[in-house]
């Protein structure tokens, strides 16, 4: 029986030396921060959409569209700096890796629990101030989304930076 | 599972990468014949994760030496001191 990490299609991917420049500790964190920021301005639209009279005017659909659009590779990226740690089975992680995962969802599971509670006190207090239903479940799904997102930034954020490539042939 | 040191007191040194040059091994090779990622030998080597005690004793018998060899809690003298104070 084979003790090496199964390997399984995501895994390849994860694994794949393209994305090399995108584990570098810059890139990752330039990458969590961007994803925090495109979160917060989300959040901030969400809110000053639910201050309309309408409560869902043109501009929040277009600002939703374009920040879930540059979402898309913006946690690509973010993903392949941390090996998609969170996404692949835990049979294709080995002993530091799973160590490295564990750590993270430990760290923020405070900050996500606060996350959460607040997901469900600031949708609750959108429809009771302004009546608007739809901004308030946009609210709640971001900042349930953000809690979720949690260990990912805290692990591009702390992960070491990996060997060098050169140093994996010597 | 390993753990990564909490300081340098709470460091485990090794001999891996002495061991891997003497032998001609590259950290994939010894990674796929440990069951790890190469990244993994990599940080073991660095100092910045104490494997498993199942990683080490695998290790070691990658090795074909005792697991107090290449793992200790203290600095490891090198191996060329060592051979000389023997010979000595």
């Amino acid at each position: 029986m084979s003790i090496s990490p199964e390997q399984t299609s995501l895994s390849r991917t994860f694994d794949d030396d393209r994305w090399t420049r995108a584990r570098t500790r810059p890139v990752r964190r330039r990458a969590a921060l961007a994803e925090v920021a495109l979160l917060a301005a989300l959040v901030a639209a969400t809110v000053a959409a639910a201050t309309t009279d309408d409560g869902w005017p043109a501009w929040s659909f277009v600002a939703w569209t374009v920040g879930m659009l540059a979402f898309i590779p913006l946690h690509s990226v973010l993903n392949a700096g941390i090996r998609g740690l969170f996404d692949r089975s835990g049979r294709s992680l080995d002993e530091h890796q799973q160590r490295l995962r564990d750590r993270s969802v430990v760290a923020v599971a405070w900050p996500a629990t606060a996350l959460h509670l607040a997901a469900w006190i600031g949708g609750v207090t959108v429809v009771g101030v302004s009546g608007h239903v739809v901004p308030a479940l946009c609210l709640g799904f971001l900042l349930w989304f953000a809690a979720g997102l949690l260990p990912y930034w805290h692990l591009a954020w702390t992960a070491p930076d990996e060997p060098a490539d050169a140093d994996l042939d010597g | 599972m390993g753990r990564q040191p909490k300081g340098e007191a709470d460091r485990v040194h090794d001999r891996i990468a002495v061991l891997r040059a003497d032998r001609g091994v590259s950290r994939r090779e010894l990674a796929e014949a440990v069951g790890v990622h190469p990244q993994t030998i990599g940080y073991v080597e660095r100092g910045e994760y104490s494997p498993s005690l199942a990683l080490a004793l695998r290790m070691a018998r990658f090795f074909d030496l005792p697991v107090e060899a290449i793992f200790s809690l203290d600095p490891l003298p090198s191996l060329s001191q060592e051979l000389l104070r023997r010979t000595s």
